[in-house]
């Protein structure tokens, strides 16, 4: 019995061990629930997410088969959470990886230049950093209008002064390290260096950096599409049904409530898994700075 | 003296690549809107209209040259009329300016006002279970986004209580909601970093001399490791302006509060371009002067950082 209890304990600490501190293992479980959301969103959804039966307009939750209650025209709010989040998680993530590719390269070749174009490349990362890119991606989405690809775009374009600053540091600071003066001296080429000691060597800072960023675009997404800038009209992200809820305040608050548990619940996620990788990084002796 | 000058030509540096940036940032915005007159003169303009408006602004001229006018008249202060309401846009945007400043000073009071006292005693003491206990509640409310805040305070106080009235600025009372919502994106992040810092502060030598000739817990606190903590934290309340902002931007609309943000939202949907000028121009003059001040306020509490730039 004893042992058994020990086998389980040694079980739990290898996990722990594995993933280091447990903000991230609840955070990437929680994560997990919503990409099987997201995965089985057809299996899941009890209504079709764009009709609605005019005859059963605000049902409360619960009420007749609907599980989150009904909106304005009779919509099923579960089916059509379901369906907006793939759209909201897509785009704050490819928003991401946008900002994460434009502003990693922008970063390391900052570092490996010197004078006048690091100076400016500095300059504009520092002057991009202190501009609220909130009311750059308001301008940028009213001129070319709303959709999955203006507003994701948008969104990469505005923020990657963020990668570029702390990969910029980063590489700075790796570039300073021993190890890599020794293979400089054993002849080995710039980008022998960059491939093998700087990126594996950014890869624990970015990684944190990358999760509290999809954090910001999942708000920034779901704020841009509430004032009606950001998804398409129609398509129900977190945005949108906090917009259409806004007449309803009164008769159906579900409407509010259900997409605002939704952002919280997905940001709230995603930050827990920021702090556990980085709470990670800080146990194996790396310092963060954010 | 000569560090002194070059701190102050990189200054202003700083200045002139911010206003060139966020300058040509527009006029590419404007060109990327398809034909800027057309969007200028608005859909009932016939073609005589359009060809006198294209002349007057220099559209029929090359690109370049447009350019170079456009910064021309962005150095004299000119960013022509709203197309909206036809003031001059410079002076609209000033004079919803009082609002927003009103607002961000409100939202940062509220934040100072809470994040000081939670952020010092919840690093003072971090191994206590009510700590722990408050510090996860700060860590859940880091990811409230504040505009969901700000719908939910509506719900509670506005819909369902009905204590408070919610829209606009000229009632005090229409004050509480917006700075309380400013404050809850604003505050657990800064309660986090004071805590971190206070927390960092007491278990320096200066600390353990203090603790050893008796003062008191309050004293040592307050006296000693507070001070030491409140740099990073001047850091970060400068670095926060830009989200504050932000933050500010949707807020306004949320709550009708008559500011930049509002102007800005309603200005981006009809696409009025010389409103949107002169309020990113505004707000990079803004965010330059935040960001100066800042760096004088942090060299008069840490004279060591004037030291090592010199």
């Amino acid at each position: 019995m004893s042992a058994r209890a020990n086998s389980v304990a040694g079980w739990w600490r290898r996990i722990f061990r594995r993933f280091g501190s447990l903000e991230l293992l609840a955070g990437i479980a929680l994560f997990a629930v919503i990409l099987i959301l997201i995965l089985f969103r057809a299996q899941l959804q009890t209504h079709d997410p764009y009709v609605g039966d005019l005859y059963d307009r605000f049902s409360a939750m619960g009420v007749g088969g609907h599980l989150l209650g009904t909106d304005n025209l009779g919509r099923d709010v579960w089916s059509r959470l379901l369906e907006g989040i793939r759209w909201s998680i897509s785009a704050a993530g490819l928003a991401t990886v946008i900002a994460f590719l434009i502003g990693t390269v922008v970063g390391l070749v900052a570092a490996q230049v010197s004078g006048w174009v690091r100076t400016l490349l500095n300059q504009i990362v520092d002057m991009a950093l202190a501009f609220p890119s909130l009311i750059i991606a308001i301008i940028i989405v009213a001129v070319v209008g709303r959709g999955f690809w203006p507003l994701t775009i948008t969104l990469g374009l505005v923020s990657w002064p963020v990668f570029a600053r702390v990969v910029y540091a980063e590489t700075l600071s790796l570039l300073e390290r021993d190890y890599v003066a020794a293979s400089r001296a054993f002849g080995a080429r710039r980008s022998a260096i960059l491939l093998g000691h700087v990126l594996p060597g950014l890869r624990p800072t970015l990684t944190v950096v990358l999760a509290f960023h999809f954090a910001d675009m999942l708000v920034a997404e779901s704020a841009l599409s509430f004032l009606g800038l950001g998804a398409p009209l129609g398509v129900p992200t977190w945005g949108n049904l906090l917009q259409e809820s806004r007449d309803y305040l009164m008769v159906a608050p579900w409407l509010l409530i259900v997409p605002c548990a939704g952002i919280i619940y997905a940001v709230v996620t995603v930050n827990l898994i920021g702090d556990g990788l980085s709470s990670l990084a800080r146990k194996r002796g790396l310092r963060i700075d954010l | 003296m000569k560090a002194r000058i070059s701190a102050g030509s990189r200054l202003l540096g700083n200045f002139v690549v911010l206003l060139l940036g966020i300058t040509t940032l527009m006029f590419f915005a404007l060109r990327a809107a398809g034909d800027p007159i057309i969007v200028m003169a608005g859909e009932n303009a016939g073609p005589e209209m359009i060809a006198a408006l294209r002349q007057q602004y220099g559209f029929d001229q090359p690109l370049l040259l447009q350019y170079l006018y456009y910064l021309g008249n962005v150095l004299k202060l000119d960013f022509g009329a709203s197309l909206a309401s036809g003031e001059a846009a410079l002076p609209l945007v000033l004079s919803q300016l009082p609002a927003t400043l009103l607002l961000a000073f409100l939202g940062m009071t509220v934040t100072l006002v809470v994040s000081v006292p939670v952020g010092a005693w919840l690093g003072a003491r971090p191994d206590r279970a009510s700590v722990r206990i408050v510090s996860a509640i700060v860590v859940f409310a880091q990811g409230l986004p504040g505009f969901v805040t700000a719908l939910i305070l509506i719900q509670i106080f506005v819909v369902q209580l009905m204590w408070l009235p919610s829209l606009g600025h000229a009632d005090v009372r229409t004050w509480i909601l917006p700075s309380l919502s400013l404050a809850s994106f604003l505050a657990p992040k800064l309660i986090r970093v004071i805590a971190a810092n206070v927390a960092e502060a007491m278990r320096q030598e200066y600390i353990r001399t203090a603790r050893s000739i008796g003062s008191s817990a309050a004293s040592i606190l307050w006296r000693e490791a507070f001070p030491n903590a409140i740099l990073g934290t001047v850091a970060l309340v400068s670095a926060q302006f830009a989200f504050l902002f932000a933050g500010a931007v949707i807020i306004e609309v949320l709550f009708l509060w008559p500011g930049i943000g509002l102007l800005l939202f309603e200005s981006a949907q009809t696409l009025d371009f010389p409103v949107l000028q002169a309020i990113t121009f505004v707000v990079a003059v803004l965010v330059f002067l935040v960001n100066t001040l800042s760096n004088l306020v942090f060299r008069r509490i840490d004279p060591r950082i004037g030291q090592a730039v010199s």
